[in-house]
């Protein structure tokens, strides 16, 4: 069953084309990777999808659940599921993360009993980055999402750090949760083992695999632009 | 910056409702009356009052206390018109922490809170003023406090006002004596309010400091005006921070800050800015769930706070 079906999708932001006729599907309970360099609009997909409103969408539809959510609000397309881990939170001056949680959850995750300091301090503000990205997935975790959408999680994460964040997405990934991962690394899909994968080069998807470790094997080697070779493999 | 649940978790060493006391808390330590009493029992309080008291508290802070002060002012009733004096004296080498509340209990009292506030840090002394204001809409507020410290003595001083009243007078005058500091937050979330705050501080005493913040968020045709300044007369240093929020076209917020230098040696400083609610803390949060209110209603507190 498809939770996420993106057709064509043209996204601009700031009267700059950034995707370029999208179509990307994830399944129930699938775990999907999306590679590409940097700046190849990974992240504008991922944004574009949560609704986040300098993202404009010039054609093409999304569907969440079988529903056409292209016009529905950010925070609507929170409540129907969807989540985002943010690659580079913003600084939150004043408003403690154990606040923030009260606002946005009923249930309390238990991934946070084990980060009660990072409760207790004002949200991402001087966070490390290890403890920026604990701090967006407790608070992803507390929405329990049916798509949890995690943007370079694991970039500007020590080896321990990435263990945690590693062992807390295999958990969810173990429950049935669907994710999509974009990186523009690699490593961490070692460790997950997406069911599939897909590259993004310029906007567009030039590659889409169940095969992980030979797209891997391929961006190594050669390159990204090489992925277009293993189109649809 | 004193958190709101201090109006929840109210247990005073001093209540006052309406016009009435209805408790004072006794100790070895303080000395705490109504200014009524203190003004015909103290003769030596007459020279801090401003003519005969018709209300408010007297605190006298003589030895080392280890608990915070709390005192509760609320307006209760309607069209309740409160004069208040009150002083609060802090011995030499004595450290201090008060918890301040002024409010009224429902919506639209109508009410008028006049409070003129006289606190004396005496040599060494050190106080942690945390003074909270909870209004209703269409309550009248004129606080009016002097702070009078003494030589080396320092003083912490958090106002907030997350729930401004119609109209809203603050004066605040603190006379810092020889290497005596001070730290200032005044914290005020203008919605549909006329807000007039005038801060002055007077650097008379060699070596004293003082650094004053000032945060304030205008929403729903709120008018703001807001001056804040620093005299220095002796060797010192001196800095005026003045932020803002606008969250409308339909409120005018406008901030002075004003630094005047009779010493050549003194260091005075300032910075003001006036900006809107980020957008990127805004979708953050919405992306969250919160709605658009919600989240900014939650920028505007942590804004306040920080």
């Amino acid at each position: 069953m498809k939770l996420l079906e993106v057709k064509n999708l043209i996204v601009e932001t700031n009267g700059k084309m950034i995707l370029d006729e999208v179509d990307l599907k994830i399944e129930k309970g699938e775990v999907l990777a999306l590679l590409g360099p940097n700046a190849s609009g990974k992240s504008t997909f991922a944004k574009s999808i949560m609704g986040l409103p300098e993202y404009k969408i010039k054609s093409g539809e999304i569907y969440f659940k079988g529903k056409d959510i292209k016009k529905l609000a950010l925070e609507k397309r929170v409540k129907e599921g969807m989540a985002l881990v943010f690659q580079n939170p913003p600084a939150l001056p004043g408003i403690k993360l154990e606040k923030l949680l009260d606002l946005i959850s009923d249930k309390r995750g238990e991934y946070e009993k084990n980060h009660i300091n990072l409760l207790e301090r004002d949200v991402n503000v001087n966070f490390s980055g290890g403890e920026k990205k604990i701090s967006e997935l407790i608070q992803v975790l507390a929405l329990n999402p049916s798509l949890l959408i995690l943007d370079e999680i694991d970039s500007g994460l020590d080896m321990r750090k990435r263990g945690e964040v590693v062992d807390i997405i295999k958990e969810k990934v173990k429950e049935g949760m669907s994710i999509l991962i974009i990186t523009h690394q690699g490593e961490i899909l070692e460790q997950i083992n997406p069911n599939r994968v897909g590259v993004m080069i310029n906007g567009k998807i030039i590659c889409e695999s169940t095969n992980y470790k030979k797209v891997l094997k391929i961006i190594k080697e050669n390159d990204y632009a090489k992925c277009k070779h293993c189109k649809k493999m | 910056m004193p958190s709101a649940n201090i109006v929840k978790k109210c247990s005073p060493d001093f209540l006052l409702i309406d016009n009435e006391v209805k408790s004072i808390n006794k100790s070895d330590e303080v000395l705490i009356l109504s200014s009524v009493d203190a003004w015909s029992s103290l003769d030596w309080t007459k020279k801090y009052f401003d003519g005969k008291p018709k209300g408010g508290y007297f605190i006298w802070v003589k030895k080392q206390i280890d608990f915070p002060l709390s005192t509760c002012v609320n307006i209760a009733g309607m069209n309740i018109k409160q004069d208040l004096q009150n002083l609060m004296v802090i011995e030499r080498g004595i450290k201090a922490k008060a918890n301040v509340v002024c409010s009224s209990l429902k919506a639209n009292l109508f009410g008028v809170h006049k409070a003129r506030g006289k606190l004396i840090l005496k040599e060494g002394a050190s106080l942690e003023y945390n003074h909270v204001h909870k209004w209703g809409s269409n309550d009248n507020v004129i606080p009016d406090y002097e702070f009078i410290l003494g030589k080396g003595s320092s003083l912490d001083y958090n106002y907030l006002n997350m729930f401004s009243p119609k109209d809203l007078n603050i004066k605040n005058k603190i006379i810092c004596g020889e290497d005596s500091s001070v730290n200032l937050s005044i914290a005020v979330n203008g919605i549909d309010s006329n807000i007039k705050i005038k801060e002055e501080v007077l650097l008379q005493g060699k070596g004293s400091q003082a650094i004053s913040r000032l945060k304030l968020v205008g929403r729903k045709n709120a008018n703001i005006v807001a001056e804040s300044s620093i005299i220095a007369t002796e060797k010192s240093k001196g800095h005026i921070d003045c932020q803002s929020l606008m969250i409308d076209d339909k409120s005018k917020i406008s901030s002075i800050p004003l630094l005047i230098c009779e010493n050549k040696e003194a260091q005075i400083t300032h910075e003001a800015s006036i900006g809107k609610v980020s957008e990127e803390q805004l979708n953050y949060l919405r992306a969250r769930g919160l709605n658009e209110k919600q989240a900014i209603d939650l920028i505007i507190s942590g804004f306040l706070k920080a």
